[in-house]
């Protein structure tokens, strides 16, 4: 790995860092879903820092091309990330399926108290 | 006081205006002991209105949730209105509102679910040579799973005990072919589920939900929710036999 490219790494992994800290700060990304993001951010940031870490991971796991560890750590964590957001997914269609269910039962409720009130004109003073 | 338990027939209804009003008459006539509800499943034509003008009870769904969901919704409503049993019905006419009582027998007997079964003996009913593989397929692994023989999963015309409803309200597959998860689920949970033949028509109205690649979708889906199930920790027991194992004892 050159120089250049662990420039281009370091600063491409500190920018996207700061976005997403900036992003939970302004309370528009929920720190829960940030926190795989701070991860793969610390982790890539550790790497490109240290090259020296790279190259031994790299040939322990007889990976002989070094950046392609970027790659393997990279889609990794993307894959738990798309996993996590799959599971939220699935929590949210279940949450709003009963608040669904809530409303459609709640407007019948009130349906069948309004018909009752009209039947009742007078008792309305 | 009555002696009946109340019961309820729900009616999920996804654009069935033309069919429902017919459906509705002869079930009103036929069975004028039961309470209606239908649960619109966010149709785009007058199904509530036309449901509504016919005097039953109307929850109209803001969107489409599937014949599952609107299902649940059904159940829930029976649950929270204190009925204790309640009847799935077809919107389409194709049940006979004659064969109720057929369905209704076994809860008398201490069954929780009772399908009305299109291929067990009576009826003349017909699909096709692809859709009656499927079927057969899906029949043998849910046969398999739920450890007891069913001619019939797919059916819509089913009715559950109290208990069955209870668990239903709050625990019910939402989505299409609901019938068959929510048949291996009752039965892997112990409960007593049980089969009787019945007869069935062909459809007055409406389109049937059987677009191929939506069909296959949910067939795949369906044999990995059923693949993914997990063991029953034992064989479910026969409700009537526990008593008499507790004392045994």
């Amino acid at each position: 790995m050159n120089q250049r490219t662990q420039f281009l790494l370091l600063a491409f992994t500190t920018v996207t860092l700061v976005a997403i800290l900036r992003l939970v700060r302004s309370g528009k990304l929920k720190a829960k879903y940030s926190l795989l993001w701070i991860t793969l951010g610390v982790a890539m940031l550790a790497l490109a820092a240290l090259p020296n870490i790279a190259d031994r991971v790299a040939e322990k796991f007889g990976v002989y091309y070094q950046p392609a560890l970027f790659f393997v750590v990279g889609i990794g964590f993307l894959l738990l990330v798309v996993i996590h957001f799959s599971y939220e997914l699935s929590r949210m269609e279940n949450r709003v399926r009963t608040l669904t269910e809530e409303t459609t039962l709640i407007r019948h409720e009130l349906a069948s108290v309004r018909a009752e009130l009209d039947v009742r004109p007078d008792e309305r003073g | 006081m009555r002696d009946v338990q109340s019961t309820v027939v729900i009616i999920p209804a996804f654009n069935e205006a033309q069919a429902l009003p017919a459906t509705l008459r002869e079930l009103c006539s036929v069975r004028p002991d039961l309470d209606v509800v239908v649960v619109d499943d966010g149709s785009h034509d007058a199904t509530a209105r036309v449901a509504r003008a016919a005097g039953v009870e109307v929850l109209s769904l803001p969107y489409n949730l599937g014949i599952g969901g609107a299902m649940r919704l059904g159940f829930r409503y029976a649950v929270e209105h204190g009925y204790e049993r309640a009847l799935q019905f077809d919107a389409d006419g194709q049940h006979d509102p004659s064969e109720i009582a057929t369905l209704l027998a076994p809860l008398d007997d201490g069954a929780d679910l009772v399908i009305g079964s299109r291929f067990a003996g009576r009826g003349d009913y017909k699909v096709g040579r692809s859709r009656g593989l499927a079927m057969r397929l899906l029949r043998s692994l849910a046969m398999r799973l739920a450890g007891q023989r069913f001619s019939d999963t797919s059916s819509g015309f089913r009715a559950f005990s109290g208990p069955m409803l209870e668990r239903f309200a709050v625990d019910y597959p939402i989505e299409y072919l609901d019938s068959v998860e929510a048949l291996v689920f009752a039965c892997r949970a112990g409960y007593d589920v049980r089969e009787v033949p019945t007869h069935m028509r062909e459809r007055t109205g409406g389109t049937a939900s059987n677009r191929r690649l939506r069909l296959l979708y949910h067939y795949i889906r369906v044999l990995v929710v059923l693949g993914c199930s997990p063991r029953p920790a034992r064989r479910p027991v026969p409700r009537a036999a526990e008593p008499a194992e507790a004392a045994a004892r």
